[in-house]
């Protein structure tokens, strides 16, 4: 059903166009040519942000973090096997999925583990991607409360899918 | 930004060059192979969805989007000034559906229209906070993944992560509603 959805918007899109006599296109190549200035301006922003999750991971810090977060996390019911999983999501989606996948590989597909980090994957967001790319302008925010809050809900978020995935 | 970017970066060289020195320039220079792979994903999915949004626009179509969510929009970011508002609907209609493609240019363009006026800090904190928490409904990568490892109950995540999604999007928003002082727009 859902594989339905987004061609049948296009679709729907494209029609009423065409209905309504705009030059499709024209507008279409209008459209994707602004694709290019975008991807110039966040482009310096997506390379701090990898090199900075490229180090984290190999200086072995993020293994650091994540063995000294685990018994906290622990506590909170989010079981250590995913601890990794919750610390590098919010710099890096390419990496957490590649490493859900080693997660399906580990302990399987349809486990307590994988369930849940298909939750913790899917209902949080890479917020210091979001945090670089979003803000291109260069002006001043005050994003650092932003951030923390982000964090603390996405850190609630993750409690709650391990406790979910429990009963569901 | 500049403090958690400095901190991380800096004890990771560090403890690099304690460990293995070769591996910082190495590291550095794949992160930015990694970013220029990405970006060579990022501009064709960016002008699909930027073509497909541009004829939307000119349908007129947005306009009732951004009409309908005007309501619910005040409610949570306060007076939007129209063109912001515009955007921002398309970036959360995006967001929900899982239209990736579509929500970091219309992101942007949020942005760069609320800093044309003055007071918006806090419809700026709240759209960052709203995106940051994930709105999105169904994450068709996690499912496709689940299909490509065999699952038996490959949607069995659906439910979960939606009822988690609303739990970050809500905390959030609250969060923000109680730290982050509303001011009207000039």
């Amino acid at each position: 059903m859902s594989k339905y959805f987004i061609p049948l918007i296009i679709l729907f899109i494209f029609l009423i166009a065409v209905f309504k006599k705009i030059k499709l296109y024209d507008t279409f190549t209008n459209g994707a040519k602004s694709a290019v200035p975008y991807i110039v301006g966040i482009f310096p922003f997506l390379v701090s942000i990898f090199i900075l999750t490229e180090l984290f991971e190999k200086s072995g810090l993020s293994d650091l973090i994540a063995d000294l977060f685990s018994p906290v996390f622990n506590f909170f019911g989010i079981p250590k096997e995913l601890t990794k999983l919750v610390l590098i999501k919010p710099f890096s989606g390419s990496g957490s999925l590649a490493m859900l996948s080693e997660i399906f590989k580990e302990y399987g597909v349809d486990a307590y583990i994988s369930r849940c980090a298909c939750v913790i994957y899917g209902s949080s967001e890479t917020v210091f991607y979001i945090a670089s790319v979003y803000f291109v302008s260069g002006k001043k925010h005050k994003l650092t409360l932003p951030i923390i809050i982000s964090l603390t809900a996405t850190f609630f978020s993750c409690v709650f899918a391990c406790f979910i995935c429990k009963i569901l | 930004m500049n403090v958690i970017f400095g901190t991380i970066i800096i004890i990771s060289i560090i403890t690099l060059i304690l460990k293995n020195p070769d591996t910082v320039l190495s590291a550095m220079l794949q992160g930015g192979e990694n970013a220029l792979s990405l970006s060579m994903k990022l501009v064709v999915i960016y002008a699909v969805w930027l073509g497909i949004f541009e004829v939307l626009d000119k349908t007129k179509l947005t306009d009732k989007i951004s009409r309908v969510l005007y309501k619910p929009n005040r409610l949570l970011f306060g007076e939007l000034p129209e063109k912001a508002n515009g955007y921002m609907s398309i970036n959360i209609i995006s967001n929900i559906f899982g239209m990736s493609g579509a929500t970091t240019p219309f992101g942007i363009k949020s942005i760069l229209e609320l800093e044309k006026h003055k007071n918006t800090e806090y419809a700026i904190a709240m759209f960052f906070v709203v995106n940051a928490t994930s709105i999105q409904l169904i994450s068709t990568s996690v499912i496709a993944l689940r299909i490509s490892y065999n699952s038996i109950a490959p949607t069995s995540v659906i439910l979960p992560t939606i009822l988690a999604t609303a739990v970050s999007t809500i905390t959030g928003i609250l969060l923000v509603k109680v730290f982050i002082k509303r001011e009207k727009y000039v």
